[in-house]
């Protein structure tokens, strides 16, 4: 089993078959039509590369989302073509074993495999704070990026430092872009991301060679260049002004749109409006909750989920209260010396 | 930290901080001066009522109107526009309703049993066009009258600037023009906390100013018989 | 804008051929701090509250007369303000200890405020449209009387203004105006009684142009029958103190009225035609006195519609038709707008008002002093032609007005444009036309 077209046939996937999932792949990547037969020509014969996944300070969500299927889907179909070295939850081995097993693919593919990781680094205390097989994650990422031919920040965690690093950030916990310079990282966030949003990114890769247009947080284009706002199916709503107060209101019953009670829809980039959950079935808006911006950095940290965006973090009632109490003080201080001044003019006369 | 982040976060906290306390500052500086007493005796019983002046001067008298004309239709044509983009948009509303929540623990959005009304982003867009073009208005009239122009200082273009920003920007980020929404929406967002930040230092105070000027104008008149 | 271009706006608001009067020998640098310390003695919450509500808006530009028959911007009210409102936000408004660290605002210079003498004196009349227009509510007519106390401290008035202030009341020439009045119209015109209800005054422009208002007077009063006095240690009711911005002058010329009231136990004190005399008095009398004032103080012209509303002052119908010129000091500012109005009623005079009227009158232009000040004529006079169209328009016969300023600016300008109509006394028109006894 030298190529993917190989792979495929073995596990009894038939050419038509390969060539829906290719002409879903080249829409996905937003790629034109025409692009569909380069792209299975370039999976059939793309030799299947070595995946070592990394799993540092997560929860594991982001390959439940990848993963949890009823039935076989493009998800498990990436996971067939390419050769999983390492992942601590799907992998058989374990311990030293599996230690061994990620030596070996590193040393067979070095410059060639593709570092997949997920989860946060921490790095506080010289990074005990994760660790396994006696070593400190720091030092996993370190050598294990140095053979890689790109890293993949799969999840928040890894992509902006998620969970793990909203305040306190007690563990010192830093996305994966902090710590790895002069290797292209591809950020695939979202808590968790969508399943086919992570395929569609590895199929890129695949079919290419090369990592898809980033934009500025280095997200791919094709899944994060839109907000949820643009493609919000109540986006009408929004505009008419027509919003839920509360999740049970008429409003809500309405399908109206969910900017009071907190969705961050309008900020947030991600694919989940267009592409949706569970094969297409939903996303949250439409299950009526908002949007908590899971794909944005530090969505923690930027004040309660069902606090409306334009309220801002502003602050509290003892600040302003602090603030207003100097202002006061400020102005009778002038005051005072303002007047101090006209009674020394008005002795001196 | 990106910039929407900065200007929802830090941001903001500094620009109520500096508005809060800049305002107080400067009323409470003006309040605590010298009054003086005032021993003739008045024409009037009642030099209260002349605090009706500061409805009465919302309007000239009509033998002043001729060259006063343009600048009032001008004034209330962006103040009434800013106003109902400012009040009347629900995302604004949840704002207000926030600080009045946590500083007063009073939920003045709901007044009187209901909720305070709002109006679609459409109408909000037209209003706030309405306001800028008035903005750009009386610019050009500062601008080409003598008068105005003498008189005009740093503060009279930075206060225009700075009241002119946030109403652009909103309209930019509400359209999704110039630049993308996020974007738009930190720029908005910095505009407004420019605005709260230069707000207590130059001529946009006449907001409150204007009230305490009429009134006592308003008070010393009426105690005299004078002319309001 | 920046400073330079603050300096060159500045330099623009001179007048070209205008050379300010200095009084005394000191440096440009004391001038300028005697104004400061005048500037800050008048500041308080008041002051404050208006200095900083201006907003640039211009529209007081529209309501002076000045402005208006000029076209000239240097002639905007609150503009004749400025070095008093630099002068208030660098040194006692709540921001002033950043103004001046940060130096975001000049300090007044001694050019400036000679630049000033010209807007400040020449061309504000202190009538107060200004401040019935002023959007904000900012009156502007009676901060300039603040303004005019720090000019009057830095020796910067008007020469005329100036000697007139320090020439004060001559109550020797008085007397032996009295008399000779008194022996001339056969009429008795007591003088310095030890004790009389009514203490009556007279201005100095009266004195010196319309004597026959002292007859007017004293005929009306023995009408009344009414116990009454001149009295020549407080008879000058005009107040140039007031009008050169000189406090202290302007506090002794009112206390003389005041003690002389009091000596002879007066219940009322009556003044004259004349408008700032009002407001001084009235208005600005108890506060220097340092509590209220024991005696009610009247306009002759508020005096004389009292009379006649209870039917004690009976006049002879005139048939004529008439149009009230309001003196802005009285009127507008004072309050005194309805009792002249009665007065012509009882005259029987067919009233034709002119537009504007009452509050909104336009200025006879000489008020505040500005028709003493012989460099200012030729502005006074265009600012004539606004009285001029206005009566001209109502058709009517006979000017009145009840101020001898107001009169003595008609009358120089009816001679400067060969004018077809003569201003005439409210009083001496009430004196001339009683009813047969």
């Amino acid at each position: 089993m030298t190529t993917l077209g190989d792979a495929l046939h073995a596990s009894g996937v038939s050419r038509r078959a390969f060539l829906k999932f290719c002409t879903a792949l080249t829409s996905l990547m937003a790629l034109p039509p025409g692009a569909a037969p380069a792209v299975a020509q370039a999976l059939a014969t793309a030799k299947r590369p070595s995946v070592i996944w990394l799993s540092f300070q997560e929860c594991t969500g982001c390959t439940e989302s990848l993963t949890r299927t009823s039935a076989p889907t493009l998800e498990n179909l990436i996971l067939d073509l390419v050769s999983l070295d390492y992942h601590h939850t799907l992998q058989a081995a374990a311990g030293f074993a599996a230690e061994e097993a990620r030596a070996r693919a590193m040393k067979e593919f070095d410059g060639k495999y593709l570092l997949l990781v997920d989860g946060s680094i921490p790095t506080a205390d010289g990074g005990i704070y994760g660790t396994w097989g006696g070593e400190s994650f720091v030092d996993i990422l370190e050598q294990s990026v140095k053979g890689a031919a790109a890293v993949v920040a799969i999840g928040s965690c890894a992509a902006f430092g998620g969970l793990p690093k909203a305040n306190p950030n007690p563990t010192g916990a830093v996305p994966v872009s902090a710590l790895v310079k002069g290797k292209p990282v591809i950020n695939v966030p979202g808590c968790p991301p969508i399943a086919v949003v992570m395929t569609g990114v590895l199929a890129h890769y695949l079919t290419f060679g090369k990592i898809p247009e980033l934009d500025a947080q280095g997200r791919p284009l094709a899944f994060y260049g839109e907000t949820i706002h643009d493609r919000c199916y109540r986006r009408p709503f929004y505009d008419a002004g027509k919003f839920a107060k509360t999740f049970d209101d008429e409003g809500a019953r309405s399908g109206w749109c969910l900017y009071e009670l907190g969705c961050k829809g309008p900020i947030t980039h991600n694919a989940c409006a267009t592409i949706k959950w569970n094969a297409g079935t939903s996303f949250p808006i439409q299950s009526g909750h908002g949007c908590l911006g899971c794909s944005e950095p530090d969505f923690w940290d930027k004040g309660s989920f069902y606090k409306a965006l334009a309220t801002t973090e502003w602050g509290d009632a003892k600040t302003l209260g602090a603030a207003a109490a100097v202002g006061v003080a400020a102005g009778a201080a002038a005051a005072y010396l303002a007047r101090k001044r006209q009674e020394r003019i008005e002795k001196e006369d | 930290m990106d910039l929407l982040a900065f200007a929802r976060g830090p941001g903001m906290h500094w620009a109520m901080i500096v508005f809060a306390a800049g305002i107080l500052w400067r009323v409470i500086g003006v309040l605590l001066l010298r009054g003086r007493s005032e021993l003739s005796e008045p024409r009037s019983a009642s030099q209260w009522k002349g605090l009706r002046l500061i409805g009465l001067r919302s309007w000239p008298r009509k033998e002043f109107l001729g060259g006063t004309a343009f600048g009032e239709i001008m004034g209330y044509t962006f103040h009434i526009g800013f106003l109902v983009a400012l009040f009347f948009y629900l995302p604004h509303i949840l704002f207000f309703e926030d600080v009045a929540k946590t500083v007063i623990g009073v939920n003045f959005r709901r007044v009187f049993g209901f909720d305070w009304p709002y109006l679609p982003g459409g109408a909000i867009y037209f209003f706030s066009a309405v306001s800028v073009a008035a903005l750009i208005a009386v610019l050009v009239h500062r601008i080409a009258s003598p008068v105005k122009r003498m008189l005009s200082n740093f503060d009279d273009y930075f206060s225009w600037f700075v009241t002119i920003a946030p109403i652009a920007t909103g309209m930019l980020a509400y359209s999704h023009f110039a630049a993308p929404y996020p974007m738009m929406l930190a720029l908005h967002l910095l505009s407004v906390e420019l605005l709260m930040v230069w707000f207590p230092f130059g001529k946009l105070m006449h907001a409150f100013w204007m009230f305490a000027a009429r009134g006592i104008q308003g008070v010393e008149f009426e105690r005299k018989g004078a002319s309001l | 804008m920046s400073a330079a271009t603050g300096e060159l706006k500045r330099a623009a608001g001179t007048s070209p051929g205008f050379a300010c009067d200095r009084q005394g020998t000191r440096s440009d640098d004391e001038r300028v701090a005697q104004a400061m310390r005048g500037f800050v003695e008048d500041f308080g919450r008041k002051a404050a509250l208006y200095l900083e509500s201006c907003i640039h808006c211009g529209m007081c530009a529209e309501s002076c007369h000045f402005y208006e028959v000029t076209g000239d911007p240097k002639y905007t009210p609150v503009w004749k303000l400025e070095p008093l409102k630099q002068a208030y936000k660098r040194e006692y408004g709540p921001f002033a200890p950043i103004f001046r660290l940060l130096n975001l605002k000049r300090a007044v210079s001694a050019d400036q405020l000679a630049e000033w003498q010209h807007l400040l004196y020449d061309s504000c009349t202190m009538c107060g449209r200004c401040s019935l227009m002023c959007p904000m509510g900012i009156d502007i007519a009676g901060l300039i009387s603040d303004a005019r106390h720090g000019m009057a401290r830095a020796g910067l008035v008007p020469a005329e203004l100036r000697e007139a202030a320090d020439r004060g009341a001559a109550p020797a020439d008085f007397k032996d105006r009295i008399g000779r009045l008194a022996a001339e119209h056969r009429i008795d015109i007591p003088l310095d009684k030890a004790k009389a209800d009514v203490l009556c005054t007279i201005s100095a422009t009266e004195i010196e142009k319309y004597p026959a208002s002292i007859v007017a007077t004293a005929k009306i009063m023995q009408r009344l029958g009414a116990d009454w006095t001149f009295r020549s240690d407080g008879y000058q009711a005009n107040n140039f103190g007031l009008l050169a911005g000189d406090a202290q002058k302007q506090k002794e010329a009112s206390m003389k009225l005041i003690d002389a009231a009091v000596a002879c136990g007066a219940k009322s004190l009556i003044l004259p035609e004349c408008g700032h005399a009002y407001g001084a008095l009235r208005w600005m009398g108890a506060n220097i006195y340092g509590k209220p004032l024991p005696f009610q103080v009247l306009h002759i012209s508020e005096f004389l519609a009292e009379n006649v509303r209870s039917g004690k002052l009976r006049l002879k119908r005139l048939d004529k038709s008439a149009t009230f010129h309001d003196p802005c000091q009285s009127s507008r500012r004072g309050g005194v707008i309805e009792a002249p109005r009665e007065v012509l009623a009882a005259l029987g005079v067919e009233l034709k008002e002119m537009f504007p009227t009452r509050g909104t009158n336009w200025c006879c232009g000489g008020g505040g002093g500005v028709v003493d000040i012989r460099r200012a004529d030729a502005l006074r006079h265009k600012v004539f032609h606004l009285k001029m169209n206005q009566i001209d328009d109502t058709g009517a016969e006979l000017p009145v007005t009840s101020c001898s300023d107001c009169r003595k600016t008609f009358d120089d300008g009816q001679t400067h444009y060969r004018w077809d109509k003569s201003m005439n006394s409210l009083l001496e028109l009430v004196a001339d036309n009683l009813a047969e006894a």
